[in-house]
């Protein structure tokens, strides 16, 4: 059963233009020239009760504009939404008491409030159960390891203590469903992973429903099992990751040394030249078309070589191919 | 479908905790505390030596003696202490760096959330009225009216304190759509300090100023209840004096929520 229902969400932001300098200024004052950006061209999807999902595009793709529509904090243009049967911005309050929401760049705890007290008044506003509250907050304080600075205001915290508190803020009332947006934006390795852990544990002992937005693809490859893609405002891919990996990963690269530093061009047939400095070449090869043993045989055939790797296409090439080439079926593929 | 959806059951604890938690936050600010106290007795005194000159090359109106008047500046300068706070700054601080929008992700009501933090704030500024009171009367005296007459001025100052909520409300409700405010707010400010009767009371004016007074909120504020503290305005005339209040008061909230709701439906539509 569908907890998250997205049809057909349009958004178009309309703004003022105004001319250059002082003139321009005055000008916008008398009349107005709008000018419509759609940021989310005709969106949907639906996502089940415990699903763990990446909501992923470049910057400007409409992500974040999506999120805050289905947070209810943005009316759509046209189209629907229902979250958990209730429409988010029709009914704000009664939606707010279902969800939590992280966003990396943007604290919801109080900045003048030590963490503990903020979560007391987080307590007030969701009208938590005594009980419920101590034991989440024991479990939180456990698996993020708070109880160093729940004493100490969120505005002294460090970025990955002040994350931490945020999860922990987030997830106190039992949300059914978790927006992240960016949650691991600027933190250090370890926080990541912390951070990463206590989202995965949330999903499977819980079942929270968390969509994940995020630039770091790591964080996807390690959390989620399927993707949405979007980009210029519209799904351009939406399934498991496996699937985009083997659709679009096609392409496999040889690295290969080679025994003395060479400038003339290196061709072999069946490969392309990605990158060629010094002794080392890139090439790039269809793993459908030309097998990796036929190419090494080519290669050496043609040069001496004092090392070779083959590298398997990583999800963040394959997104990043998919950005600059716009998405279609690989052909020739059955599927 | 839609109507059988109910939001969350109104509580009154959130607001509760949002307001002790401002008590608390301002209870931080100690040093500014003191120095607020110690300004104080300052300007009561050069208030009285203002008074008592200006009482002795001139003759005195007739239900405005010396020791009233200095008890009326005196009661106004305490009543600064709370009500040129602006207790909704909060929301336009917010609006401005984009926060506003966790607040519409929780399941309360984001202006009373407003109201209650800023109230808060300006309960712990009351506390201060105390010292400051035993402070200014090592230099003054002030007059103590009869319960009734004193519980007649608790009234119409907190009526006079939700008027001054609504229009600092108003004021930062304006951010929704310039996000800079500072100018309109001096003036208001400053329009409130003496059309009000803050500074000085309003029958020194000008008559045809008094008219135009008459018709504008910011006697509601600060002359109407320190009228009733002085004696000025007399029990028969409580129930009028307080049924204008209570007209400004109903005009104003009307209008601080239709500003509200237009902003936030804004803030919905276009992202802020």
């Amino acid at each position: 059963m569908a907890i998250i229902e997205a049809t057909d969400l349009r958004k178009v932001f309309r703004s003022v233009v105004r001319g250059p300098g002082l003139g321009g200024a005055v000008r916008a004052l008398f009349a107005r020239d709008h000018e419509e950006k759609v940021a989310v061209e005709g969106v949907s999807f639906g996502l089940d009760a415990g699903e763990l999902v990446g909501y992923i595009g470049p910057n400007g793709a409409g992500k974040s504009t999506t999120i805050k529509m289905l947070t209810g904090i943005l009316v759509p243009t046209s189209g629907t939404v229902r979250v958990a049967g209730i429409a988010p911005f029709d009914h704000r309050a009664a939606n707010a008491q279902n969800i939590g929401v992280v966003f990396g760049q943007r604290s919801q705890l109080y900045w003048d409030l030590p963490l503990r007290e903020s979560f007391e008044l987080l307590r007030a506003i969701y009208d938590i159960p005594l009980d419920r509250f101590r034991q989440n907050l024991a479990h939180f304080c456990e698996i993020l390891d708070l109880e160093r600075f729940m004493g100490t205001p969120v505005r002294q915290l460090s970025l990955g203590e002040r994350m931490r508190g945020d999860f922990a803020g987030a997830m106190l009332h039992d949300p059914k469903i978790v927006y992240l947006d960016e949650p691991t934006i600027g933190l250090d390795v370890i926080a990541k992973e912390a951070i990463r852990t206590f989202i995965a544990e949330v999903n499977r002992e819980r079942g929270t429903t968390v969509i994940l937005t995020t630039h770091d693809l790591a964080d996807v490859e390690r959390l989620c099992r399927r993707i949405v893609l979007i980009d210029e405002g519209r799904v351009i891919y939406d399934g498991p990751l496996e699937r985009l990996r083997s659709e679009y990963g096609t392409h496999r690269t040889l690295v290969v040394t080679l025994a003395e530093a060479s400038s003339s061009e290196v061709v072999i047939p069946g490969a392309t030249v990605v990158h060629h400095e010094m002794s080392v070449v890139h090439l790039r090869f269809d793993r459908r078309t030309t097998a990796a043993e036929e190419l090494i045989r080519r290669v050496t055939e043609r040069h001496t070589i004092s090392d070779l790797a083959i590298v398997e296409p990583d999800i963040e090439s394959i997104v990043r191919r998919i950005y600059t080439d716009g998405y279609a079926r690989p052909e020739a593929l059955p599927s | 479908m839609n109507a059988s959806i109910r939001g969350p059951r109104f509580r009154f604890e959130p607001y509760f905790a949002f307001a002790a938690r401002a008590m608390a936050r301002e209870a931080t600010y100690r040093f500014d505390v003191f120095t607020n106290i110690g300004s104080i007795l300052v300007r009561v005194y050069l208030l009285r030596m203002v008074w008592v000159a200006l009482y002795a090359h001139n003759a005195a109106p007739r239900d405005l003696p010396l020791h009233a008047i200095i008890t009326y500046s005196t009661v106004a300068l305490l009543m600064g202490l709370v009500m040129d706070i602006d207790q909704t700054r909060a929301l336009h601080e917010r609006l401005h760096d984009g926060s506003i929008a966790t607040d519409f992700l929780k399941p309360i009501s984001v202006p009373l959330y407003y109201f209650a933090d800023g109230t808060g704030e300006v309960l712990f500024h009351a506390l201060l009225i105390v010292p400051s009171l035993a402070l200014a009367l090592l230099v003054v005296h002030v007059d103590v009216p009869s319960f009734g007459t004193l519980a007649a001025f608790g009234l119409s100052f907190f009526i006079g304190y939700l008027i001054g909520f609504c229009i600092n409300f108003l004021l930062n409700c304006t951010a929704f759509w310039t996000l800079e405010i500072s100018a309109v707010q001096m003036i208001v400010t400053w329009l409130t300090g003496l059309l009000g009767g803050e500074l000085v009371p309003l029958v020194f004016f000008p008559e045809a100023l008094q008219h135009v007074v008459a018709f504008l909120p910011f006697a509601s504020m600060f002359s109407t209840p320190l009228l009733i503290y002085v004696g000025v305005i007399g029990p028969e005339r409580y129930l009028g004096a307080i049924a204008v209040q209570l007209l400004w008061l109903a005009i104003l909230g009307a209008i601080a929520i239709v500003v509200w709701r237009a902003g936030a439906q804004r803030i919905v539509v276009q992202g802020g």
